[in-house]
């Protein structure tokens, strides 16, 4: 299983969709904006793997603790300790977002069916990943990470909020925001890809 | 020292870091002071610097939070208590500097092997070939992902799409910039895999150049595991005695 589901050219796409999070991400952490963005790659991989779906899930998942182990050593000493919220991102990236492949790359794009395919994975994958992460957040470091969702912690604390209350609705007030950003730049590279590079990941004959 | 010995090593002592408090930390902290002062010898003001640098961002954005907004340690306001500015200081104090702890000990752990490439040090870790490889490309595509960065960005310029200063059209054309740098990176990834990597045979060479990991852990790589766990478990003993 191992050998035919990492081929070269998936190999080749991991690292490049790890090498986007960790770049994207890594700014994003250092400007300490109120989202993450250090999920771009994963939610790419995924689409551009699709069809096989336990292969796609397997590769986007290598994808994220590929780049968070380099985040996370080099940048940001908090991220190792989200691997589960990469889970479940991984999750609903290769059994949610992929699905909608065929939408993003319609041509011409249909603007409504692929705004409300963004907003569905976007919003079920931030709701998703704010339930994982809180519990970590909230026990394990207090409140309060590196990132700029930081501020919105402390907004409801001050509003008199309980810990674990605050992080739980800062968490939902801005990982679906995150989430929808993410999968909509996601989707918008995936339309921009070219079909023979996505042919060549998924070993299919090149189709325009 | 070997590479495996240094990443288990790095990984017990970060284990050790996050799981103890008081006395335990001022231990470890001797222990990666040892560690990189016999490890790393001068050089180590250098991983200092690095870890000063990641840290006192982090430090001061974690000050604004809890000192300066909220006013309160997580401690009161799990006890719904008033709560003090001095009580959230002590906190961010206390996250800081097990923090810095693990930065300047990653550090200190990257400036011992800082004479090795990053293909000698994979090559001499004991772990699955398919894992090496993948490390190895991460790094070798994350400079190919910088260099699209820049190849866009001149291409843009030229084009006059973007400005070099900062101006609202690039905020406009900033999304026309993401997708450049995505399919400049691409384009390189496909031209490599098609064309330079099996002229050169690149990829049967990566095999071979990352065969090894075989080497045993030395009496040096055991010393620092045993001291590690040593400092963990008293650390642990003295603040279970005085709980």
């Amino acid at each position: 299983m191992g050998v035919c589901m990492f081929t070269t050219q998936r190999l080749i796409l991991i690292a490049l969709c790890a090498a986007l999070n960790f770049s994207i991400g890594s700014i994003v952490y250092l400007i300490k904006l109120p989202v993450y963005f250090d999920s771009v790659g994963t939610i790419l991989c995924a689409l551009l793997i699709f069809p096989d779906r336990k292969a796609a899930f397997v590769c986007c998942l290598t994808c994220a603790l590929t780049s968070t182990v380099f985040t996370g050593l080099l940048v940001n000493p908090f991220l190792p300790w989200f691997v589960g919220t990469d889970l479940v991102i991984c999750l609903c990236a290769a059994f949610l977002t992929a699905n909608f492949g065929n939408t993003f790359r319609a041509r011409p794009m249909q603007p409504v069916k692929f705004g409300s395919r963004v907003l569905i994975a976007g919003i079920v994958t931030g709701v998703t990943a704010a339930i994982v992460s809180a519990p970590v957040v909230a026990y394990l470091f207090g409140g309060v990470t590196g990132s700029g969702s930081a501020f919105v912690v402390a907004f409801f604390l001050k509003t008199g909020q309980q810990l674990m209350n605050a992080v739980l609705l800062s968490g939902l007030t801005a990982d679906p925001v995150d989430k929808t950003l993410q999968v909509l730049v996601s989707a918008l590279l995936f339309r921009a890809t070219p079909a023979d590079f996505i042919a060549m990941v998924r070993g299919t004959p090149a189709r325009v | 020292m070997t590479p495996n010995g240094a990443i288990v090593f790095a990984a017990c002592a970060i284990v050790a870091i996050v799981l103890s408090d008081g006395l335990g930390i001022s231990l470890l902290y001797a222990l990666v002071v040892l560690f990189s002062l016999s490890e790393v010898g001068p050089r180590v003001m250098g991983c200092l610097r690095r870890a000063v640098l990641v840290m006192a961002p982090l430090a001061t954005f974690m000050l604004i939070i809890w000192v300066g907004i909220v006013g309160r340690a997580p401690a009161e306001i799990a006890a719904d208590v008033e709560g003090t500015r001095e009580a959230a200081l002590f906190y961010v104090v206390v996250v800081a500097a097990r923090l810095f702890l693990i930065v300047f000990l990653v550090q200190a752990v990257a400036m011992r092997f800082d004479h090795e490439t990053p293909l000698s040090f994979v090559r001499a870790l004991n772990a699955p070939p398919g894992a090496k490889r993948l490390a190895i490309l991460t790094l070798s595509l994350i400079e190919t992902l910088r260099n699209a960065v820049d190849r866009a960005h001149t291409a843009l310029v030229a084009a006059g799409i973007i400005t070099r200063a900062i101006s609202f059209r690039n905020i406009g054309s900033g999304w026309i910039l993401v997708q450049t740098v995505w399919l400049t990176a691409i384009t390189t990834v496909t031209a490599r895999m098609r064309d330079k990597w099996p002229i050169e045979n690149t990829l049967g060479l990566l095999g071979p150049a990352l065969d090894g990991g075989k080497q045993r852990l030395t009496f040096r790589d055991w010393f620092w595991l045993v001291l590690t766990l040593t400092i963990a478990a008293a650390g642990h003993a003295w603040s279970y005695l005085h709980a």
